[in-house]
């Protein structure tokens, strides 16, 4: 995987407890400055979204993948790829509608969660990989496409899995071309 | 009856699990004055430990009834380890090796990003390698 000519490619790995307590610490930190849990949650999907902007680019240069044709191609490419590529595990995917704008990352490895047993008991509504949702939302979106995403189930909050939803959303200018 | 306990403890007790749970307050006793022989340890081996990762002090001390084993971290944290006298099959390597998997248990409570060092340990992971491992010693 490398990126296209002129960028100077380094391999540097960073150890994964490092990058895994730093995420950590992020939660915990906006835990402190936040009372509600649902302030936190929007935080990090904000920060997501930030990061999630710049993202797309870096993966669209580095996996070369050609343009995603369908919104299941699109799933599968976050999954398989970009899911692979940034964390090193590969979601499983399913769609969740008949209209086939609905579909699930099923997430048996989180590496963000390593050493988070559980919620603690005064943040039972924390979305504490909530970061995701935002990355996934904002790299859609460069790429024109809107979306919701968020956090089905979570085996943090006692779910049998960890599940991310990514609606998306059919924009306006869609009808229009159909109708020609 | 076979008792066994363990003790993780900074200055104060940080866990603290005994099986079985009569003859409670006397097994509390023995494992904090325990933790005053452990520092007696560390200042009498002096140099020799610093240089050292980690410091597995061996048996503590003998009483008629116990016989205490300690491991002390190169961040402080106090690990003391009570078994029965008439437990005379537990090997030096063994009980090394337990403590080894206690100080690992112990960082990964470390590393969750919602415990405060100091904070009393509540945690099932750590309760489970605990259990498991005092079925083993009693």
């Amino acid at each position: 995987m490398s990126r296209s000519p002129g960028r100077k490619q380094e391999n540097h790995k960073i150890s994964r407890e490092l990058f895994v307590l730093t995420y950590g610490a992020l939660v915990a930190q906006l835990c402190k400055e936040y009372e509600k849990d649902e302030d936190v949650n929007a935080c990090l999907d904000r920060m997501g979204y930030s990061i999630g902007i710049r993202l797309i680019d870096d993966f669209l240069a580095r996996s070369a993948v050609k343009k995603c044709r369908s919104y299941s191609e699109t799933a599968d490419m976050i999954a398989q790829v970009a899911f692979k590529m940034y964390l090193g595990v590969t979601p499983s995917v399913s769609c969740n509608s008949v209209t086939g704008n609905k579909f699930s990352l099923i997430l048996d490895k989180n590496p963000l969660v390593d050493f988070v047993e559980e919620l603690p008991a005064e943040r039972a509504s924390l979305c504490y990989c909530n970061l995701l949702c935002g990355v996934i939302r904002g790299a859609l979106e460069m790429v024109h496409l809107a979306a919701e995403v968020s956090f089905l189930q979570d085996r943090l909050k006692g779910d049998a899995v960890t599940e991310i939803g990514i609606t998306f959303l059919r924009k306006p200018e869609d009808r229009k071309h159909r109708r020609n | 009856s076979r008792q066994c306990g363990l003790l993780c403890s900074q200055n104060y007790p940080l866990y603290i699990r005994s099986v079985p749970t009569e003859n409670e307050l006397k097994f509390h006793y023995t494992v904090h004055t325990s933790l005053d022989v452990v520092d007696e340890k560390i200042s009498a081996m002096g140099k020799a430990l610093v240089d050292q990762r980690e410091l597995y002090l061996g048996l503590l001390y003998p009483t008629e009834d116990y016989k205490v084993y300690g491991y002390v971290t190169n961040s402080k944290v106090k690990f003391v380890m009570v078994v029965d006298s008439s437990n005379t099959a537990l090997r030096d390597n063994e009980i090394r090796s337990m403590f080894r998997k206690l100080h690992n248990s112990y960082t990964d409570i470390m590393c969750n990003p919602f415990y405060n060092p100091g904070d009393r340990i509540h945690s099932r992971a750590f309760d489970t390698m605990v259990n498991s491992m005092m079925m083993q010693v009693c």
